[in-house]
């Protein structure tokens, strides 16, 4: 009777425990990747899609250096999204700082990715709620989707090639939640401006395509190269 | 030809008037560039605080050449007053004067005459626009150094690289001279209808006041007389800056300028070569 219970209670918690385990030791492989890249730069061409804004694409450098220095520097003016593209692998560099649940399957970029959903423990940090998207062959997150407390949603897609193999994309897409650009026309002085724009969509959503080349890894960076001002 | 229009710049050159345009031009445009340089910063941060809750915004975006577009913004919507002030006066202050008699006495034709005073207002109207630019686009760089330039729209903004923004300057302060050539030429040919200099003046800034308001004013029934009134092609200069460039629209509203300018000349010389000068 005792080793039935036993057995009886092992089954009904195993399906709990492997739920946590296999999703966590997914990510941690992930992490394990990333960690080999020390720092690196690379040669950075940013394409814009952000509502109410014309922005042509501007070419420059991008810096990064563990575990969570990051810089783009460009010559002219640039939006970019209020987290860092790695923002993700550093909020879960902490197995046991959050809950990871495997969510499914789902084919991204034609690969069939396991979906892993994770909440930190945390209520006071950032990142409320974070979906991944990770091809369980190669280890490497290919989207992930951001719920932030200051920031809204945040969808982040990555393309690998060369360097798949330090977890480093190709490129990534920012998807981002922009509320409408609107201001006084006696403010901006436009006298131009007609009533008879569209009515455009109080919210909207913005795209920022990051192209990466010329990844050079592991250099010792100096911390000079991430302060502010050229 | 060489002669009178020496003449005719010696007179404009001469009246205090002339140097308050150049006067106004200078506080206004040192006053923008003061509160700017204070500012500048809650000014930008007020305008973009509904991108930046989504995005950081990297680079100088209150640089030269932002400072020098809303210099312009400001500024080429008053300066067409000034240019009235000089051309409303260029016949009828000579009527009023009593020199025009005297003037016409010279061995000149009338047409030869009004032609000289023509392009001396045009000489005028150019020295104008070239020190906004000078002061505008100068201090600017002086001041806050060069970038990429954000045009302000009310509900858009266009971001143009450094490279590519001074010829569009250049192309702007050409449309803006166009603009103001308008103005002159109809204040002149008001003047041509009158022997005193208030009253041109006086009609020339009403128009162009009334032709404004109708233009900024949202109101259905307006919106059908925009395209007939002068003002709504005069801001075309700022078109330089969309981008792609709409040069369809340019080119139309360049062309109706330039009619304008014809029309308003031809009446000119129609009347004052037939014109009974009587005192």
């Amino acid at each position: 009777m005792k080793s039935f219970i036993v057995f009886a209670l092992i089954a009904l918690c195993a399906p709990g425990v492997f739920a946590q385990s296999a999703p966590k030791a997914l990510i941690h492989a992930i992490q394990k990747k990333f960690a080999q890249v020390k720092d690196y730069s690379a040669t950075v061409r940013m394409e814009f899609d952000i509502p109410s804004v014309r922005l042509t694409p501007v070419e420059g450098d991008v810096y990064f250096k563990q575990p969570d220095k990051f810089r783009v520097k460009t010559e002219g003016i640039i939006f970019l999204p209020k987290q860092n593209p790695y923002f993700t692998l550093q909020s879960i560099r902490d197995t046991n700082a959050y809950v990871a649940i495997f969510a499914g399957e789902e084919t991204v970029q034609a690969t069939k990715t396991q979906v892993v959903n994770v909440i930190p423990h945390d209520n006071a940090g950032e990142l409320i709620l974070a979906k991944l998207w990770i091809d369980p062959g190669r280890k490497l997150i290919l989207k992930s989707q951001l719920t932030t407390k200051t920031n809204g949603t945040l969808t982040v897609e990555q393309g690998y090639g060369r360097f798949q193999e330090s977890a480093l994309p190709d490129w990534i897409r920012f998807t981002i939640d922009v509320a409408r650009f609107k201001v006084p026309k006696s403010v901006a002085v436009d006298l131009s401006a007609s009533k008879n724009t569209p009515n455009l969509p109080a919210k909207g959503t913005g795209t920022i395509h990051l192209i990466f080349t010329n990844y050079k890894l592991n250099q010792n960076l100096s911390d000079a190269v991430f302060a502010q001002g050229k | 030809m060489g002669t009178l229009l020496r003449i005719e710049l010696f007179k404009i050159g001469t009246k205090p008037r002339s140097y308050i345009g150049f006067a106004a031009i200078t506080v206004i445009v040192l006053l923008i560039e003061l509160a700017l340089w204070l500012d500048g910063r809650s000014y930008l941060q007020f305008i973009l605080q509904a991108l930046e809750q989504s995005f950081q915004v990297q680079g100088n975006l209150l640089n030269g050449n932002l400072v020098s577009f809303i210099i312009l913004q400001t500024l080429i919507v008053q300066m067409p007053l000034l240019v009235a002030l000089i051309a409303g006066d260029l016949v009828s202050g000579e009527a009023a004067s009593g020199t025009i008699r005297l003037l016409l006495t010279q061995p000149y034709s009338r047409a030869k005459i009004l032609w000289a005073k023509y392009f001396a207002v045009s000489i005028y109207v150019f020295l104008l626009i070239f020190w906004l630019g000078l002061l505008a686009l100068g201090g600017g760089f002086l001041l806050f150094g060069s970038g990429d330039l954000v045009v302000l729209k009310s509900d858009e903004l266009i971001i143009l690289k450094a490279a590519d923004t001074l010829w569009r300057f250049m192309a702007a302060f050409g449309i803006a001279f166009l603009s103001l050539s308008v103005v002159a030429t109809f204040a002149l040919m008001l003047s041509c209808y009158t022997d005193n200099s208030i009253g041109p003046i006086i009609a020339s800034m009403a128009v162009i006041i009334l032709f404004t308001i109708i233009g900024t004013l949202e109101v259905p029934l307006f919106d059908r007389i925009k395209p007939f009134l002068f003002t709504t092609h005069m801001i075309v200069w700022r078109s330089m800056f969309d981008q792609p460039l709409d040069w369809g629209a340019i080119l139309r509203s360049l062309w109706v300028l330039v009619l304008h300018i014809a029309l308003f000349l031809g009446v000119s010389f129609f009347h004052f070569t037939k014109k009974d000068i009587q005192n």
